[in-house]
């Protein structure tokens, strides 16, 4: 005689009030996951989140008050859930998942483990811990409108990182520095020029006009010569952007000049620029000064609208622009010697200053300028998001979790949350799980990858930062050159293999085909690096993965040239040149008698992804014909700078 | 109620600004204070109806009614995420109503405890749009008719195990918008040669296009004689979820008329502590109103009754989340409605949104 305990059967009952689970990240998903859960009965539950809470979370993340703005979000979460459960055993962590408290011994604690994330490094570190402690691991994103879950589990399905995820877009350098064409590369302009003037300055954000652009001279020898001369033209690199602004105590007036009117004026005598594109117009603050007053910024709310939507003049945001350096010169006084700020979406001048910057930029290049309301989600990489998404994907992931607890391994599968209903009139979609890649440089049983950089000029704390960390996902690698000697390259211990850093690769005997040992002890990972030296990588690539989709490959037809959506990923360009996948016609015949679709891999849709503008139409016809990309790609890292490739 | 001029006129606050940020960046401005501007009922407070309203309150409606004449039983706090531990023989709506009201002390939230049989006509009227959860058929048919008169927008939900589906009848006219991007213009040229490339046309620009959707009653939607030619043919291609609120037969591995039918005869939905008696109850009701129409009973296999006990937690979730959106966009008049209902199936996983009506 069957019985029931609630919904359940007595079985699942009694295995979901006894298991262990642990939840990553207490957030939009988080919140929604947490409240399902101990009302299905789950009484044994871990959360661990490093965020505190904020006002723009209100809105979705429910078990969070106004009164609770500033406090940790786990903590939060756990007392307001005991509000209605009193009876459930929480334990939650402030604190990063990537905290090596966190071992492979910590996770086998749990019977399953629930992502609610919003960023991938987590995603990844979370990933292999979970191959590693061998136990299930639930996956999920959301997007404004958009989700999906899927399930991963080591030897059965594809891990998080099976399939090549597209790479934050990048924009060359001479587009940021000398020929922006749109709106976003002037945001990003912007926020390299905060940088340079208040933050942390890094070669890979230069502002100035570039004089070894390309594109700038008619021939390729002069080129070479053009950059070999900035080195010594003085008006060009040798004084820092800080330096310069320091020695004119950040007088916004002189900054003001120099970017839009003297800067502007030099990119005007690399005349090959301009003559396939409207050139710029340089700026002067005085002549800016005698422009109509056209909506200065005011404190008061407009009737219609919200202040942050208004457009501005030229000459109300060159007020912007002065009185924003004014700020943050202060702020950075009050620092000390040596100070610098960091920038922050939610710090009113410096989103001020890159409003600023970049609608006189904007303007400067004769595009339409932009409110501070879009340029903060542009600058910030804002992922829209509502509470209803979040709650269908959290009930979503209950459900394959109790899958799971019944051994219903079989029965799980990845469903995507479409915004408008597939052409069968599926809004809900599961899709089949997809086996493992047997080349997966993460899950498979000898991972290797291979690697093209230049021997001569990569430097051992380039490959453990950009390479080994951000591209490879590792948070404390160690290094061994299989040479025979096994010559221990970096080394996680803090300060063993400082003196290498700064070293290059083929100092160490390095060359084309040389292998590297990587390991990862926390996340119990082994990669092999085969290495290929490369003298001829593009312009500001510092190293291509072989076998990955190069980031700026064309794109497929029903996706606008030049796409240049922000948002993390989810682009055409970016499906692996590699992939085996069919994409299936309009006119295939589907298997119609059954309910579900065929597995996610023979269905390719693209999600585009953006801002607070997306492209909707693909997305709207998910489902077969159309094409459909996972979601986790997105929101890659809340206030992530986008960087120069 | 929707159009009138009031709406447009309402100022958004920089608190609200703050708050809302993330969804007035989805939606937008214009649909944010049209949500600003209603008045929602929501009828029903266990698991969808709790659901739906922290969505509704969420999003921000200038207030929710929420009516429930029901009192708190041992059960319902483990079924529900409003109600405080020890609210044991208080009245549902009002146990639900201090945690409702912080999820946003913006809206203004209320508590009826009133049958919502004994609400007079015009008590419909108030409102800009009403949602009724664990209701009876025939009065879900006639608030409907009712609310009709005035262009209130309507919709129904429920959820039975690990199925639950919704239902919603905007009118015959409910007039929207959607968001597209522009189309790039072809390049106004200048004089420069045959390469000669503009200032690229913003592809974030947007713009936006009124449409209109017509909606049947929900005495038309159910009204369907599945007897028909016409209909039969249909019955493979439809989801077997329809049948959430047919008293007609279904094709399908679960009952949903079976389970309206048993409310209506019991007064209570099927539940656990009586899952033998119940089971055996819903058995027979399958088989009557099979035979009725001419079909075996094996269409629903016996399984089902395992399904369909209690309200599943992430099932409310889901159809929650669903209905609570669909709410959302017919008071904002922004983006396609589903039409006109939507089935979901926690054991697969899917959800299909179909059209049902007499005509």
């Amino acid at each position: 005689m069957v019985q029931l305990v609630g919904s359940l059967r007595k079985e699942l009952a009694d295995s979901v009030s006894s298991c262990r689970v642990l939840v990553v990240g207490a957030g939009g998903i988080g919140c929604e996951l947490l409240k399902n859960l101990v009302l299905t009965g789950f009484k044994n539950i871990e959360v661990i989140d490093l965020d505190t809470i904020d006002v723009s979370n209100l809105n979705r993340q429910f078990l969070f008050q106004k009164k609770h703005v500033g406090k940790s979000k786990a903590q939060v979460a756990k007392e307001s859930v005991l509000q209605f459960c009193p009876e459930a055993n929480i334990t939650a962590y402030h604190d990063s998942i990537m905290n090596p408290d966190y071992n492979v011994e910590f996770f086998k604690n749990f019977m399953l483990v629930m992502n609610a994330l919003d960023n991938r490094a987590a995603r990844n570190h979370v990933n292999r811990m979970c191959l590693a402690a061998n136990i299930p691991l639930i996956e999920s994103g959301t997007a404004g409108y958009l989700g999906q879950v899927t399930v991963i589990k080591k030897g059965l399905t594809e891990c998080y990182e099976c399939q090549p995820k597209p790479t934050q877009k990048t924009f060359p350098g001479c587009t940021i520095r000398n020929t922006p064409s749109e709106p976003i590369h002037c945001i990003v302009w912007a926020k390299y020029l905060y940088n340079q003037l208040f933050g942390e300055e890094d070669a890979d954000q230069e502002v100035s006009p570039d004089t070894a652009d390309p594109e700038a001279s008619w021939d390729p020898a002069q080129t070479a010569a053009r950059a070999g001369a900035s080195n010594q033209d003085g008006d060009i690199k040798r004084v820092s952007t800080k330096d310069w602004a320091r020695s004119t105590g950040y007088d916004p007036v002189k900054i003001f000049n120099k970017l839009f009117k003297d800067d502007i004026m030099y990119l005007l005598t690399m005349d090959k620029l301009w003559k396939k594109r409207k050139a710029p117009q340089p700026l002067d603050w005085a002549v800016v000064q005698e422009m109509a007053d056209a909506f200065l910024q005011s404190d008061e709310v407009s009737g219609q609208g919200l202040r942050d939507q208004q457009v501005l003049g030229v000459k109300g945001y060159a007020q912007l622009f002065c009185n924003s350096v004014e700020t943050l010169r202060s702020q950075l006084a009050e620092k000390g010697e040596g100070a610098q700020l960091v920038w922050d979406k939610d710090d009113p001048p410096a989103m001020d200053f890159v409003t600023a910057a970049a609608n006189l930029r904007m303007h400067v290049f004769s595009m339409n300028m932009k409110s501070r309301f879009d340029v903060k989600s542009m600058a910030g990489n804002i992922i829209p998001a509502i509470a209803t998404t979040n709650a269908v994907i959290a009930g979503l992931i209950v459900l394959e979790a109790l899958k799971i607890l019944s051994g219903d391994l079989e029965q799980c599968r990845t469903v995507f949350l479409n915004k408008q209903p597939n052409p069968r009139k599926k809004l809900l979609v599961p899709c089949a799980l997809d086996p493992p890649n047997t080349n997966c440089y993460v899950c498979a049983s000898k991972p290797e990858v291979t690697v093209k950089l230049n021997v001569h000029k990569t430097l051992v704390q380039s490959l453990q930062d950009k390479i080994l960390k951000e591209k490879f996902g590792m948070v404390a690698p160690d290094v061994q050159i299989e040479d025979g000697k096994g010559t221990i390259l970096i080394s996680s211990e803090e300060g063993e293999t400082d003196a290498n850093n700064s070293k290059c690769l083929s100092e160490f005997g390095i060359r084309n085909g040389s292998r590297l040992q990587v390991d990862d002890f926390l996340q119990d990972y082994t990669l092999l690096v085969n290495l290929l030296h490369c003298e001829d990588l593009e312009k500001d690539v510092e190293f291509e993965v072989v076998g990955d989709a190069p980031d700026k490959a064309p794109p497929a037809p029903n996706v606008p040239e030049e796409d240049k959506n922000i948002a993390n990923g989810n682009q055409d360009s970016a499906l692996p040149s590699t992939s085996s996948k069919v994409p299936i016609e309009k006119d295939d015949v589907l298997i119609v008698d059954s309910d579900e679709e065929p597995s996610s891999s023979t269905m390719e849709a693209a999600v585009e992804m953006g801002g607070v503008k997306r492209k909707l139409e693909d997305v709207e016809t998910g489902g077969a014909g159309s094409k459909r990309k996972r979601l986790f790609e997105l929101p890659i890292n809340d206030d992530d700078i986008i960087a120069l490739d | 109620m929707l159009d009138t001029v009031e709406k447009e006129d309402t100022v958004i606050s920089e608190e609200e600004a703050a708050q809302y940020d993330r969804q007035i960046r989805l939606w937008g401005l214009d649909a944010q204070k049209r949500l600003r501007g209603s008045h929602v009922l929501l009828v029903g407070l266990r698991g969808l109806g709790a659901e739906v309203a922290k969505n509704l309150i969420l999003a921000g409606v200038k207030g929710l009614t929420l009516l429930d004449h029901e009192e708190v039983t041992e059960e319902s706090c483990r079924a529900q995420f409003l109600i405080p531990v020890g609210s044991e023989g208080q009245n549902r709506a009002q146990a639900s109503l201090e945690r409702a009201q912080y999820l946003n002390p913006m809206v203004d939230v209320k508590a009826d405890t009133e049958p919502v049989e004994s609400k007079p006509d015009e008590f419909f009227l108030q409102f800009d749009a009403v949602c009724l959860t664990g209701c009876p058929r025939d009065l879900m048919i006639r608030i409907d008719q009712i609310c009709s008169q005035k262009n209130v927008k309507v919709f129904c939900g429920d959820v039975f195990g690990y199925h639950g589906y919704m239902f919603s009848n905007l009118g015959p006219e409910h007039h929207y918008v959607e968001e597209k991007l522009k189309a790039v213009k072809p390049s106004e040229g200048t004089s420069d040669g045959p390469d000669t490339k503009k200032p690229k046309v913003d592809p974030s620009e947007t713009t936006m296009v009124k449409k209109t959707a017509s909606f049947c009653s929900l005495k038309e939607a159910l009204e369907i004689d599945w007897t028909s030619e016409k209909a039969k043919a249909s019955l493979k291609r439809t989801p077997a979820d329809y049948f959430l609120l047919q008293v007609a037969p279904l094709p399908s591995p679960f009952a949903p008329s079976v389970l309206l039918k048993f409310r209506t005869d019991k007064g209570r939905d099927p539940q656990p502590s009586s899952f033998a008696d119940d089971s055996t109850i819903l058995r027979q009701i399958r088989d009557d109103v099979l035979e009725a129409q001419g079909l075996a009973s094996d269409l629903i296999p016996d399984e089902f009754v395992s399904y369909c006990f209690s309200e599943m937690a992430p099932v409310c979730a889901v159809v929650g989340g669903v209905l609570g959106q669909e709410i959302v966009k017919a008071l904002s008049q922004r983006d396609a409605p589903h039409r006109n209902f939507f089935f979901f199936d926690g054991l697969k996983g899917s959800g299909v949104v179909d059209y049902f009506a007499t005509k």
